[in-house]
């Protein structure tokens, strides 16, 4: 049964009202809340027992995973290895996440380890957010880790989101690119207070022909701080790009390093990165259609982060 | 509608300290009323304070003597989101680019309305923009005459008063040009729009009811454009004239 922090944290993690409709794997506090699987997604526990695996049938297509951690018992720290095992042709959306409802002073963290093995010409949109609520005093923790390996034509597209309430995040995105293949990683991050969050990334891409873009967007208020590293490795013909900004607030504080190494003659890697604060020229021109100060820089953050 | 009383705005130079008696006034002590439904042009020479003056009108620069009045209420020192709310607003000559921002909000925040249909007939009104740029981010993606016919629709969404243009062509194809000037005129003559454009375009300075040429921060010349044009054509020949005080051979590469 789903109690009222289990549905608000439901709802901030996996924009879910109830138990969603098909595949489904809900953890709560280290412990299987429930499970559902269909005809082509078959979920079971690892032979570990500290995690699961999802396969997903070849061919399989315009199904969805559903599968939020929630985390809201005092002092549990809660490590998770998934394996997703995507069929050749299979165009699929993993809804992922993990939300920490803090009640105490005790810290709370989760560690969710997936791995991504994509098929031939499959498609797969991964959507994570992590989102940590609650009143306590407890540190609210975060360590997600993904390891995304694409065969030959798979596509990827994974959207990260940590908007609010997580007081230390260290996410790790690694990821190897088979020929033709391709891999978008949109990364959202708000921290505030004295919330700290590190982000790296190591993308080798091996194929002919394989694409990557990788965008950060970083909003960084009060005392807090965001590191961004990206490093994209070329070891064929590839096209790989890094896109990463960062608006920094009040005292906040960033360190990016964009890295890029070619390894192949035509390789074309790029990138672009920027810190600082919301533009002026933003804020005149909000404010000058009616918008207070502080709704313009509403509207800006939230237009960055979407 | 709008009265300008004796403003002047000086330079903030690092070099300067204010006090020393050697502040360089951008704006030089400029009186002007701008009458109810009436479409002003303001044109002169580059670095003449054209611009400046249209953001001191919208208080994005504040003046720093002289007063500014809107329908006998004195704005000069009111924020700009309160100049937007009591009906002046503002069409920048480099708009802002947004990460995330999207025409359709751009203009529902405009129009204070989220109502699909709103949206789409103020699209259908300004006329010079397709639906499809509704999705458009505002982003660095679109080309300078895309981001300037937004900018343009924002400006006109918020049904104002007083709108002011500044450089509404530059970065526009030599074809939306008329339409655009077709359009403010139709915005004054339906809506009672009190229209300032700042602009070297001979469209929008043939558009005009009244032409004001500024030079050195003053007013050089207010009137039709029949009695501007002889000036016109004599500041088109040299900004510096006044350096070389025509000097034969002066050795002018301009």
């Amino acid at each position: 049964m789903l109690d009222a922090i289990d549905k608000e944290l439901l709802k901030a993690v996996a924009d879910l009202e109830s138990l969603p409709k098909g595949a489904y794997n809900i953890r709560r506090n280290g412990k299987l809340l429930g499970r559902e699987i269909s005809a082509n997604i078959l979920i079971e526990t690892n032979r570990e027992g500290n995690g699961i695996i999802i396969t997903i049938k070849p061919s399989t297509k315009g199904e969805s995973i559903h599968i939020p951690v929630i985390v809201s018992q005092a002092g549990l720290h809660d490590v998770v290895y998934n394996t997703f095992i995507i069929g050749e042709d299979s165009d699929v959306t993993i809804v992922a996440g993990c939300g920490i409802h803090c009640g105490s002073s005790e810290s709370q963290g989760h560690e969710g380890i997936h791995e991504f093995r994509i098929g031939k010409n499959a498609v797969m949109k991964y959507v994570e957010k992590h989102v940590a609520l609650g009143e306590g005093k407890g540190r609210r923790i975060l360590n997600p880790t993904t390891r995304v390996f694409l065969e030959d034509n798979a596509r990827a597209e994974m959207e990260l989101s940590q908007i609010g309430g997580v007081d230390s995040a260290n996410r790790l995105n690694e990821a190897e690119l088979g020929p033709s293949s391709s891999l978008i990683i949109t990364e959202r991050v708000l921290t505030d207070g004295n919330q700290t969050a590190v982000s790296r990334n190591e993308i080798i891409l091996i194929g002919h022909g394989s694409k990557t873009n990788l965008v950060s967007r970083s909003v960084i208020k009060g005392d807090s701080s965001q590191n961004f590293y990206a490093t994209l490795e070329a070891r064929a013909k590839c096209f790989g790009h890094i896109e990463c900004d960062a608006i920094i607030m009040d005292n906040g504080r960033n360190e990016t390093i964009p890295s890029l190494k070619a390894f192949h003659p035509d390789a074309e890697l790029t990138h672009e990165a920027s810190i600082g604060k919301i533009a002026t020229d933003q804020l005149v021109k909000l404010m000058s259609l009616g918008l207070t100060y502080e709704e313009a820089v509403n509207w800006i953050i939230k237009g960055f982060l979407s | 509608m709008l009265e300008l009383k004796n403003i002047i705005f000086y330079a903030k130079d690092t070099e300067t300290k204010e006090g020393d008696g050697n502040r360089r006034a951008i704006i030089d002590n400029i009186s002007f009323t701008f009458e109810k439904g009436r479409f002003y042009a303001i044109t002169g020479p580059n670095g003449s304070g054209k611009t400046t003056l249209a953001k001191l009108i919208m208080g994005i620069n504040k003046v720093d003597e002289g007063k500014v009045l809107l329908n006998g209420q004195d704005i000069t020192d009111i924020p700009i989101t309160d100049r937007a709310k009591a009906g002046v607003a503002y069409s920048f000559q480099n708009p802002a680019r947004f990460k995330g921002i999207t025409c359709r909000d751009l203009i529902s925040i405009a129009a204070k309305t989220n109502e699909e249909l709103k949206i789409r007939e103020i699209i259908t009104r300004v006329g010079i923009c397709s639906m499809d740029f509704l999705d458009k981010q505002v982003d660095s993606r679109l080309s300078g005459g895309e981001i300037k016919k937004i900018e343009l629709a924002t400006t006109i969404a918020q049904n104002p008063l007083l709108a002011i243009y500044d450089e509404p062509d530059t970065g526009i194809d030599l074809w939306t040009i008329e339409p655009m000037v077709r359009l403010l005129k139709r915005e004054q003559s339906q809506h009672g729009t009190t229209t300032i454009v700042v602009s070297h375009n001979r469209h929008f300075l043939e558009a005009a009811d009244v032409l004001i040429i500024i030079k050195e921060g003053r007013l050089y010349y207010t009137g039709d454009l029949n009695g501007a044009t002889p000036i016109l054509n004599d500041l088109s020949n040299c900004n510096y004239s006044d350096i070389c005080e025509g000097e034969y051979n002066a050795r002018c590469y301009r």
